[in-house]
């Protein structure tokens, strides 16, 4: 039996399970069923109402992922470069760090409001972090050797950051990228929950917004599990999607 | 005479949280809205006077018993798990599929559901931070059994020790500091679930307290209770990070940060 | 003549690589080691030398021919062939003592000695290999010489008959490796008699630290590996820093070299 078969055993089995075995357990009743659950999304697509919720907070996580770029990675350089920065900025970073970027939600909801603001600022919080952490990593990753060699040919300081730190810090900030449009992505499922929950189904929309929609007002597991999974094969997609482009951009090897 | 270097980072920690609360002073008097941005001060006697009342402590502590009672329903699942597929093929590639179907949807994702199922209660918090730690913690394991040195278990394939001995006295051991790692990432990994799951879904609880002063919208008290999260998580990956050199004195603190 | 310890006879070991091809390892490789001798095994770099010893302790499979040790098959790893590694492999997390005492305590070396045997066992070969006074440190805090004593003496404690080394002194310092040639020599029992000492077969790139341990040197060549001469190390025993300012010591370097030397600088241009 070839690897892929083998692969399938155990997933087939669970569905199979799911499907009967449950029925058999409790009243079917509103239980989700992996042919409900199909129904159920054939039905959200048809309706765009699941592209449209998903390019909502797909637009969120992208802006939001683009704003935690343009200020860690250009900090993460220069604290990687020089020690006396990073012993200044550091307790900061590492102050904030374990404080999930979801506590912050009701500060962003009281200073922005329930809307896209917010949103944006929740994501770029939470990448934030990934990304200037490993930013540092790669800085400091680089051969000094490789520095040192440049320096010798009389290379100056701004020209060896360009040519010699960033491309040698690149691998490392790619797994900065990956990781933390991962976070992103679940930041803003969490947001847009919780300001669903708290909005009253009002608001400002996303994927994470019409799950809790489905819990509280329509009560449609079967939706649930629909976006679930959706969120899912997304944060799926957004990896390998990155993960190509960036072997694409650093034909060199990884990290 | 320079300070020993423990008391100059703490001078350098210092130095940098003072510009911190000074730049947050200028802005809160700039702005002069108490609830929008009260002055650091304001928020420092609201920190001090839950402390004292008990209060910080209170949800500190339900919230951290309940990550770290997912963290150890986590570990032990993952680690039977992570051992087997780490060693053999077989078990891994039956296994793996699902695990990386299911990996994506964070637990976050599993809220609504998890609401239908457990109710608003304990339940809830401890379901969605036992799913938020399990992959960490299964993909360290699998990582950290698969990188024993291969030298380690030829060695004592030589010295005639059987299989089952050598996965207890020397695949565990070796594995040991990387499954170290792994908790601290799945550590990590609950903490961050757990204030969503407690905004949504727990009568109780730091995420919970935040939620409630937003709503009455006493600021101080909810930026308290913020920093308490900092606060909490740190002092768990401290412990951690103290377990870890406990244990596993010749290891390297760090995983590469992959 | 003194008894055949260990028989390979037309070995060959071939590895299919990631891109499907395959590369020859071993060919056609026959040697008999006797009971009791010192056999270093020198050659190239790649020329297949850590393959042959592989065989020998049962950690691969030959592709080719047969190996017996005392008229049986090796079939796979076992006490009785004790291996000693380049990089030494001690369980970092397990101090001296306990690094010595695994196999006895956890294979079947140590089947039926009690536990008081065992720790009396464990003692006199810490103190054989010099490191009476250690026995709690770790790994990492040793130096590569006593690392090196350390996972001798694992070695020693299962009284393996035959001993099977794969470069273990490549990674210290000039100075060390000196010094501990000397410590296995005496360690090994050079002043006794073959039959009471243990066979040992010992791999090294150095051809100087081959002449000063062996009875017998098996030069091999590269591409694929053969046995391509077997030379008798008649300097006398027991050995020592005047062994390495004989004469006849350096005729016998010269003569491996000679061997060697053509193969030893196409691998620096290939």
């Amino acid at each position: 039996m070839n690897r892929l078969a083998r692969g399938l055993i155990l997933p087939v089995l669970l569905l199979l399970a799911w499907e009967f075995g449950v029925g058999l357990m409790v009243e079917p009743g509103q239980a989700p069923l992996p042919s409900r659950v199909a129904a159920a999304g054939l039905g959200l697509l048809r309706s765009g109402d699941l592209p449209w919720g998903i390019a909502q907070s797909l637009g969120r996580v992208f802006s939001g992922f683009l704003v935690a770029s343009m200020i860690a990675i250009p900090i993460g350089l220069v604290m990687g470069a020089s020690r006396a920065v990073e012993r200044n900025l550091d307790p900061l970073v590492e102050s904030f760090r374990p404080i999930a970027a979801i506590a912050i939600l009701p500060l962003a909801i009281l200073w922005f409001g329930t809307g896209t603001p917010a949103a944006l600022f929740i994501v770029a919080y939470a990448a934030f972090f990934p990304l200037i952490i490993n930013t540092i990593a790669g800085v400091k990753r680089v051969d000094r050797r490789l520095v040192d060699a440049a320096r010798t040919m009389g290379v100056g300081r701004v020209t060896i950051l360009r040519t010699v730190i960033v491309p040698g810090a690149l691998p490392q900030i790619g797994v900065g990228l990956r990781l933390a449009l991962g976070v992103a992505w679940t930041a803003i499922i969490a947001a847009e929950l919780a300001v669903g929950a708290k909005s009253g189904g009002g608001g400002s929309g996303g994927i994470g917004q019409m799950m809790f929609v489905f819990y509280a007002y329509s009560i449609e597991l079967n939706s649930i599990v629909v976006c679930m999974l959706a969120v899912g094969l997304v944060a799926l997609l957004l990896d390998r999607g990155l993960r190509a482009a960036l072997s694409h951009a650093m034909p060199w090897g990884r990290a | 005479m320079r300070a020993p270097p423990a008391l100059r980072s703490v001078g350098v920690y210092l130095r940098t949280m003072l510009v911190f609360m000074l730049a947050w002073h200028l802005v809160s008097a700039l702005v002069g809205n108490r609830i929008l941005l009260p002055a650091p001060l304001v928020v420092a006697e609201a920190f001090w006077r839950l402390a004292l009342a008990g209060e910080l402590l209170e949800h500190a502590t339900i919230s951290i018993a309940r990550m770290l009672l997912a963290v150890c329903l986590a570990t032990m699942v993952a680690l039977p798990f992570g051992v087997l597929m780490g060693l053999y093929r077989w078990a891994e590639e039956l296994v793996d599929p699902i695990v990386e179907l299911l990996r994506p949807i964070s637990g976050i994702a599993w809220i609504p559901l998890a609401l239908f199922l457990f109710g608003i209660g304990h339940a809830l918090p401890v379901y969605i931070m036992f799913y938020a730690a399990l992959f960490p913690i299964l993909l360290g394991t699998i990582a950290g059994v698969r990188g024993v040195e291969r030298r380690l278990i030829d060695a004592s394939r030589t010295m005639g020790v059987p299989m089952t001995r050598i996965v207890g006295h020397v695949v565990l051991p070796a594995a040991t500091p990387s499954i170290l790692v792994s908790l601290r990432l799945g550590v990590a990994s609950a903490w961050t679930s757990v204030i969503a799951a407690e905004l949504v879904g727990a009568p109780s609880g730091l995420g919970y307290a935040i939620q409630w002063y937003r709503d009455m919208l006493v600021t101080p008290r909810m930026m308290s209770f913020i920093a308490m999260v900092g606060v909490s998580g740190f002092i768990c990956d401290a412990g951690l990070r103290w377990l870890q050199r406990r244990l596993t004195p010749w290891a390297p603190m760090r995983a590469v940060l992959a | 003549m003194s008894a055949v310890k260990l028989r390979l006879e037309n070995v060959g070991k071939s590895f299919t690589l990631a891109d499907k091809t395959t590369t020859v390892a071993v060919q056609d490789f026959t040697l008999d080691i006797r009971a009791g001798e010192f056999l270093v095994i020198v050659g190239p770099s790649g020329c297949g030398k850590t393959t042959i010893l592989n065989l020998l302790a049962g950690l691969e499979i030959a592709s080719t021919g047969r190996m017996t040790i005392d008229d049986r098959i090796i079939a796979g790893p076992g006490a009785e062939r004790g291996v000693m590694f380049q990089d030494y492999a001690l369980f970092p997390w397990r101090n001296v003592r306990g690094n010595v005492e695994f196999g006895l305590r956890f294979g079947p070396a140590g089947a039926g000695l009690s536990v008081a045997d065992r720790e009396e066992r464990v003692r006199a070969t810490i103190e054989l290999v010099g490191l009476t006074g250690a026995e709690n440190k770790y790994p990492h805090q040793l130096s590569g010489g006593m690392r090196q004593r350390v996972a001798l003496a694992r070695l020693i404690a299962n009284e393996p008959g035959v001993l099977l080394m794969d470069e273990p002194l490549a990674a210290l310092d000039a100075q060390t490796r000196l010094i501990l040639q000397d410590e296995l020599l005496r360690i090994w029992g050079q002043d006794r008699d073959a039959p009471s000492r243990r066979t040992v077969v010992f791999i090294t790139h150095a051809i100087d630290e081959a002449v000063f341990l062996a009875d017998r040197v098996a030069v091999m060549t590269t591409n694929p590996g053969r046995l391509k001469q077997l030379i008798e190390i008649d300097l006398p025993r027991p050995r020592g820093d005047a062994t390495r300012a004989a004469p006849r010591f350096h005729a016998l370097t010269q003569q491996i070299w000679a061997l060697i030397r053509a193969e030893a600088f196409r691998a620096t241009i290939t």
